[in-house]
C-alpha cells in the first residue's frame, strides 16, 4: 500500500499556495484564468492541451491539488480528462465552460466534477475553490464524503432504488456512526492518500468475503487484512465505495457477479464519492470460500448478461489460479460456481492504480433471488477499459464460453439496466431488459478482442442506480456550485446596475443542486460505458492471462485511452460511472 | 494635450464603451487584475483575444463558404469565440455569438451568414475601440501620467 504524503508547504498555508493546474485551449481565457488564480494566491500551472495536462499530472501525482479544465478542447473532451484525472489521480476537478446549458452541467456532475463554472469566470468564484480540495481529502479519509453527507447520499440512493440494499446500507451506516472518528481539523487537514492497489483490494475483498458481505464491518475487515498503516477510515471509505459500486453495477436488485478487482479499484480510487461495496465473491480466493462456504450462492447468472452457457461455465475456472477476480460468467444453474471469465493478472500494478474498481460480485442474496437475471461477466464490466496489448495472450476460454452463453442466456429481466443504455452492445442487452444478448461484434471498441466483444455484449451492468448522488458533497454541501450569481453583490469589482450582464449570464446557468432524481435519471444513460470500454479493451475474455498483465498493458495504454474509446462507449460511459456513485 | 485632459478623455472614452454595451464589467475585472506585477495584463490579454478571434473568424468564413456547411465545425468555433469574448468583456461580440449559435443549431445557413456578418461587425468595432483606448493610455503614460482608475458607479 502506498501512502502519499501531501506537500507540507502547501499544507501550512493552505489555501494560499494551493497548486492548480489550469487547462484551456483558448489562450485568452487561459491567460485570464491564470491571472485570476494568481490573484487568489494560488500556485498556477497552465497548459492549453489536455494531453499535456495529463502528462503533467501523471508525472507526479502529488504535484497538484486541483485541476480546472475547460470542457471543449480540441485534443480531448474535457469530460474525458475529468474522468481520467479522477480515476488516476483522484484530484478534484472543476469544469469550466461557456456552456450554461444544464445538460452540460449535469454531465460535469455525472462525470465527477467537483464544480462547474461558467465563463467568464469571476474571481469571487475562484476564491473558494480550495474547498473542493479540503472536501476531497476529508472524504477519502473519513469513509464518507463529508460527515453525514456520504451517508445521506447513500441513504437517498438506497431509498430511491435499492430495497435489497437498504438493510446493508443501514447496517453500514450504523457501523459507520459507531465507529467513525471525527476529523478534528477539517479545514486544513490533508491526510496522506491511500492507494488501493490490486493486492490491497484483494485482501480487502478476501476479508469481506470471509466476514460475509452483509456483515462486513470496517474494523473487522481491517483486522483481517492486517495491513500496516491502513486505518479503519480507509477501509470504511473503501467499503462504502465498494458497496455503492457493486450496487451501481448490479442495479437495485441484482448483484454483479463481476469479479473484477481491477475495475472496482480503478473506479474507486479515482472517483469521487465512490462507495465501496463489499463483494462477496470475487477473487479466486474468495471463490473457493464462497462456493464452499455457504455464502449465499452467487447465482452464476449473476448480474449482468448471462454470458456463460451452462455447459461451458460451470465450475470454477482459474479461480484459484488467477489472482484477480475475473469476471464471473455465471451459469444460472451453478450456484456458487464462478467462471472466472477474465483472469486479468493482478500482479502487475502500474503505480498501484490500475486495478481499481474491479467489481466484485455483489449481493449474493440478490443474485439468489434473481436467477433470471443475467449476469454480466464481471470483469468485462468491471475493468476499466484497458487497452491491453496482451489481449491476444489471454486464453479465450471464457470468451468462448461467453459467446456460447449469449444465445442461451435466459431472457431474464434485467432491472435497473437502464443504466447501461449508453453502452452499445451492452446497452442493447440492458435496455431490452432481457438477457438476450446482442450478437457479439457490436463492440464499438476496436481494441476489444472479438471474443471480448461477445462477452461484453452480454455484459450488462446496471451501473448506476443513480439515486446516489454523484458527489454528495457537491450535491448537498456545495449548492454554491450552482449558484454563481450569489457573489455578485459582494464584489467591489462589480459595477452596479449596468454591467451585470455577465453576471446575469452566469445566473442563468445556475441550477439547484443536482437532485438525486436527476442523478438517477441520468445515470442509466451514462452507464458504465467508459468503464465498460475499458473492460472491453482490457478484458481478454476469459481466463486469459493474468489480470495483472491486462491491467498492466491497459495502464500502459492509458495514453491511448483517448483513442481507445470513442463515442459513447468511451469516456462518456466511464464518466457516468463516476457519477453513479 | 494636457495630461489631465488626456486622462479625462480616456475616462470618458472608456465610459462610453460601457454605456454603449461594447464592454461589460468583465473588462473591469481585467483591469483590476492589472497591477505592478502584471503591468500590461489587459493589453496582453486583449492582444491574445484579437489573435484568436481573427483566426476563428477566418475559419468561420471558410466553413460557411463551403458547398455543404458542416455545422459541427462551425459551432465549436462560435462557442469558443463566445467564451473568449465574454472573458474579456466584449459584450456585443458575445451576444452576437449567442445568436449565431442558435442559427447553427437550426442549421440555418442563411441565418449563419448573417450572424457571421454581425459578429464580425461587432468584433471590428470592439477591436477598434480598444485599440483607441490603448493608444490613449499609451499617450498618458508617455506623458508621464498615470492611467486613472475607472470610476465605478457612474
Amino acid at each position: 500500500m502506498t501512502v502519499e504524503q501531501q506537500d507540507c508547504v502547501a499544507l501550512d498555508q493552505f489555501p494560499v499556495g494551493m497548486r492548480v493546474l489550469a487547462v484551456d485551449d483558448d489562450q485568452t481565457c487561459l491567460r485570464i484564468l491564470e491571472s485570476l488564480l494568481h490573484r487568489c494566491q494560488y500556485h498556477v500551472t497552465t497548459t492549453n492541451q489536455a494531453q499535456k495536462a495529463l502528462e503533467l499530472l501523471r508525472e507526479n501525482k502529488n504535484k497538484f491539488d486541483l485541476v480546472i479544465s475547460d470542457v471543449d478542447m480540441p485534443d480531448m473532451d474535457g469530460f474525458k480528462l475529468l474522468e481520467l484525472v479522477g480515476l488516476e489521480m483522484d484530484l478534484p476537478v472543476i469544469m469550466l465552460s461557456a456552456h450554461s446549458d444544464p445538460k452540460y452541467v449535469m454531465k460535469g456532475v455525472t462525470h465527477g466534477a467537483c464544480d462547474y463554472l461558467l465563463k467568464p469566470v469571476r474571481i469571487e468564484e475562484l476564491k473558494n475553490i480550495w474547498q473542493h480540495v479540503v472536501r476531497k481529502n476529508r472524504g477519502s479519509n473519513n469513509g464518507d464524503k463529508k460527515d453525514g453527507s456520504g451517508n445521506e447520499g447513500v441513504a437517498n440512493s438506497d431509498q430511491n432504488n435499492g430495497r435489497a440494499n437498504r438493510k446493508r446500507k443501514d447496517q453500514y451506516n450504523e457501523d459507520e456512526d459507531e465507529e467513525r472518528d471525527d476529523n478534528d481539523d477539517p479545514s486544513s487537514q490533508k491526510k496522506p492518500r491511500v492507494v488501493w492497489t490490486v493486492e490491497l483490494h484483494k485482501k480487502f475483498v478476501a476479508a469481506v468475503n470471509q466476514l460475509g458481505f452483509e456483515k462486513a464491518m470496517p474494523k473487522k475487515i481491517l483486522d483481517l487484512m492486517n495491513v500496516e498503516k491502513l486505518t479503519r477510515e480507509n477501509v470504511a471509505s473503501h467499503l462504502q465505495k465498494f458497496r455503492l459500486y457493486l450496487k451501481r453495477i448490479s442495479g437495485n436488485q441484482q448483484a454483479i457477479m463481476a469479479n473484477s478487482d481491477l475495475h472496482f479499484l480503478q473506479m474507486s480510487n479515482g472517483l469521487d464519492g465512490f462507495h465501496h461495496r463489499p463483494i462477496p465473491v470475487g477473487t479466486g480466493q474468495f471463490h473457493g470460500g464462497a462456493a464452499a462456504a455457504g455464502m449465499r450462492p452467487f447465482p452464476p447468472n449473476g448480474i449482468l448478461g448471462r454470458l456463460n452457457t451452462p455447459s461451458g461455465m460451470s465450475g470454477v475456472r482459474n479461480l484459484s489460479s488467477s489472482p484477480s477476480s475475473g469476471m464471473f460468467l455465471q451459469n444460472p444453474t451453478d450456484l456458487g460456481k464462478f467462471h472466472h471469465v477474465s483472469s486479468l493478472p493482478l500482479n502487475h500494478i502500474d503505480g498501484g492504480n490500475i486495478l481499481q474498481g474491479l467489481p466484485m460480485p455483489l449481493e449474493f442474496d440478490q443474485l439468489q433471488t434473481n436467477n433470471n437475471k443475467s449476469i454480466i461477466a464481471g470483469n468485462s464490466m468491471a475493468f476499466p477499459s484497458f487497452p491491453t496489448q496482451q489481449q491476444s495472450s489471454l486464453p479465450n476460454n471464457n470468451n468462448h464460453l461467453v459467446l456460447e452463453g449469449h444465445p442461451q442466456a435466459p431472457p431474464s429481466a434485467f432491472p435497473g439496466h437502464q443504466i447501461n443504455k449508453r453502452l452499445e452492445h451492452w446497452s442493447n442487452a440492458v435496455s431490452s431488459s432481457s438477457s438476450t444478448l446482442p450478437p457479439p461484434g457490436q463492440n464499438s471498441n476496436s481494441l476489444i478482442s472479438h471474443q471480448f466483444d461477445a462477452s461484453s455484449s452480454s455484459y450488462s451492468i446496471p451501473f448506476c442506480d443513480s439515486t446516489i448522488p454523484l458527489n454528495p458533497a457537491l450535491d448537498h454541501t456545495n449548492p454554491r456550485a450552482f449558484y454563481r450569481a450569489t457573489d455578485m453583490d459582494s464584489s467591489a469589482n462589480v459595477q452596479p446596475g449596468v454591467y451585470y450582464d455577465s453576471l446575469q449570464m452566469r445566473k442563468s446557468g445556475n441550477y439547484g443542486p443536482t437532485t438525486d432524481a436527476m442523478l438517477s435519471s441520468n445515470n442509466p444513460k451514462e452507464g458504465f460505458t467508459v468503464g465498460q470500454q475499458k473492460l472491453q479493451s482490457g478484458f481478454m475474455g476469459g481466463e486469459a492471462g493474468s489480470l495483472d498483465d491486462i491491467v498492466n498493458s491497459t495502464m500502459k495504454q492509458e495514453q491511448s485511452q483517448g483513442d481507445l474509446s470513442e463515442g459513447d462507449l468511451g469516456y462518456g460511459g466511464f464518466s457516468s460511472l463516476r457519477t453513479c456513485i | 494635450m494636457e495630461l489631465v485632459q488626456m486622462q479625462k478623455s480616456l475616462q470618458d472614452y472608456t465610459k462610453s464603451l460601457f454605456l454603449d454595451g461594447v464592454l461589460d464589467s468583465q473588462f473591469l475585472q481585467l483591469q483590476q487584475l492589472q497591477d505592478e506585477s502584471n503591468p500590461d495584463f489587459v493589453s496582453q490579454v486583449v492582444t491574445l483575444f484579437f489573435q484568436d478571434s481573427d483566426r476563428i473568424l477566418n475559419d468561420l468564413s471558410l466553413s460557411l463558404d463551403q458547398q455543404v456547411v458542416d455545422f459541427k465545425k462551425v459551432d465549436p468555433h462560435v462557442h469558443q469565440l463566445k467564451g473568449s469574448s465574454s472573458s474579456i468583456g466584449a459584450q456585443r461580440v458575445k451576444n452576437a455569438c449567442v445568436v449565431f449559435r442558435s442559427f447553427c443549431e437550426q442549421q440555418n445557413v442563411e441565418g449563419c451568414h448573417r450572424c457571421l456578418q454581425q459578429v464580425k461587425k461587432e468584433y471590428y468595432l470592439v477591436k477598434n475601440r480598444l485599440e483607441t483606448l490603448f493608444k490613449l493610455e499609451q499617450q498618458i503614460v508617455a506623458s508621464g501620467g498615470m492611467i486613472p482608475a475607472m470610476e465605478l458607479g457612474f
